[in-house]
């Protein structure tokens, strides 16, 4: 499943912050989505899930908008802010409203809790949870459908080693099944390490799109590379 | 239509996994039961408008919706949490993604609270009625009991589409209780024509002319028509927001 995104645009009054970007996620690998505070990043990954209407343009997933599919959580699993759970709500049930609102097998639920390794405090409140069990409760969510394409918005913050060794392994896996899994990171050698292709953008534009190798070819680190990319501009 | 379902299964697991809507509930009896009790002794002592009188008595059902001035307040709280909670704990945007459609997220909420107030509204109403046989005799009819049920069904509507216009919990709870309690009186207060009118046209007053079943000033079926006309207004307006404005 692709995503793509066509001339896309989102201005908020006189800030561009999202300025004609073209681009097409495949399935298949991590794409890392780069660049620095400000670029534009957590607006277009809104955009894809339908939160934020575009100024002009089009954000689609295999050629149609995401409100346009009746079970969007079968399609696309996001995980877009570290604590979107009610923090009254334990993490099952939270999980479990979730699957009824696309008819989704309730026995998903502690499936996906086991994988992401929070079936001890599944009974939980979330609001008791640290921000790494929120994360791992968050990407239960995304994966709570089985879907074909997984949107990460800085997946690894607030999780200890072991935690982000974890994620850099589930995302890696979910991509050699053939998923499309697009994540956004400020961490370069975090994303040096996981993604197979980059998209960088700075102030809403797209400053590069390719391998990863491509990228850090003729620099040091991805960092070095990054840094002469955003620069340069 | 298994979407719309699906929407209200959520919805459903959602209001009843919260320890607000125990709470609000708990506060709907004990405020319900309190007024009954009050009204009824300020009938038996002849304190109440003469109006309400039927055959020389305060009908139970009448002293329930006299106490509804107060047990409502619990109901309108939990109506626009379950709406404006989305926005206080930031959960509304993962809401959506698992429900883009605007329309159908709202009218999910809509129905789940539609349901439980009418039901905890007309079991409210049956206690206040109760209390009132309790203390002062008579017989409980069902008309008033589940006329408080509809009213109280509408009003939660109301209360959750103004509150997906207004988002924030504590501006839609002033709106609402300058709506539905401080408004009436102040309009009613000076006895001046046109402003006794304007407060006939608000949502409290209406269901109060629906409820007691008054004539004046118009029927009690345009009382329950008035209602429906603010929340089916309130719940379009908020679908309209929901779908303009960013999440």
């Amino acid at each position: 499943m692709l995503i793509t995104l066509e001339r896309l645009t989102k201005t908020f009054g006189s800030t561009v912050a999202v300025d004609g970007l073209d681009l097409e996620v495949r399935p298949g690998r991590v794409t890392g989505f780069l660049g620095p505070n400000g670029a534009g990043k957590s607006t277009t990954l809104r955009m894809i899930l339908g939160l934020d209407r575009p100024t002009s343009g089009r954000a689609l997933l295999d050629g149609r908008p995401y409100a346009a599919y009746s079970w969007p959580l079968r399609k696309i699993g996001a995980v877009l802010e570290a604590k979107a759970a009610h923090p009254g709500r334990s993490g099952r049930n939270h999980l479990l409203a979730m699957a009824r609102s696309n008819a989704i097998p309730a026995s998903r639920v502690d499936v996906v809790l086991e994988q992401v390794g929070i079936a001890g405090a599944a009974r939980k409140r979330t609001g008791t949870y640290s921000l790494g069990m929120g994360q791992r409760l968050g990407l239960a969510g995304a994966l709570l459908g089985d879907p074909p394409v997984l949107v990460l918005d800085e997946p690894v913050n607030g999780l200890d080693p072991d935690g982000v060794r974890w994620i850099r392994e589930l995302m890696r896996s979910l991509a050699a099944e053939g998923r499309t899994v697009f994540v956004s990171s400020h961490l370069l050698s975090e994303m040096q390490v996981t993604a197979d292709h980059l998209v960088v953008i700075g102030h809403g534009r797209l400053v590069a799109d390719a391998p990863l190798d491509e990228i850090v070819a003729g620099h040091a680190s991805l960092e070095d590379a990054y840094y002469s990319l955003t620069s340069v501009r | 239509m298994s979407e719309m379902r699906a929407a209200i299964a959520a919805e459903w697991t959602k209001l009843w996994t919260t320890r607000t809507v125990w709470w609000a509930l708990v506060a709907a009896l004990v405020l319900m039961a309190a007024g009954a009790g009050q009204y009824a002794i300020y009938a038996d002592n002849g304190d109440v408008d003469p109006a309400l009188l039927r055959d020389g008595v305060v009908p139970p059902g009448t002293v329930a919706v006299l106490a509804l001035a107060f047990a409502q307040l619990a109901f309108l709280a939990l109506a626009m949490l379950v709406m404006t909670g989305e926005y206080s704990t930031g959960t509304m945007r993962a809401t959506l993604t698992w429900i883009p459609a605007r329309g159908r997220l709202l009218l999910a909420k809509s129905v789940v609270v539609a349901a439980v107030t009418f039901v905890a509204g007309t079991v409210a109403g049956l206690v206040g009625a109760s209390i009132s046989v309790a203390l002062i005799g008579g017989r409980v009819s069902a008309g008033p009991v589940l006329g408080i049920g509809v009213y109280l069904a509408l009003l939660g509507v109301f209360a959750v589409g103004l509150g997906a216009v207004l988002r924030g919990p504590v501006v839609t709870l002033v709106v609402l209780l300058m709506l539905v309690v401080v408004l009436p009186p102040l309009l009613q207060l000076p006895e001046i024509g046109v402003l006794t009118a304007i407060a006939d046209g608000l949502p409290g007053v209406a269901g109060n002319h629906f409820l007691l079943g008054d004539s004046d000033p118009y029927a009690p079926g345009l009382g329950l028509l008035i209602v429906t006309g603010w929340a089916v207004a309130a719940f379009l307006a908020g679908r309209g927001e929901l779908r303009r404005r960013d999440a």
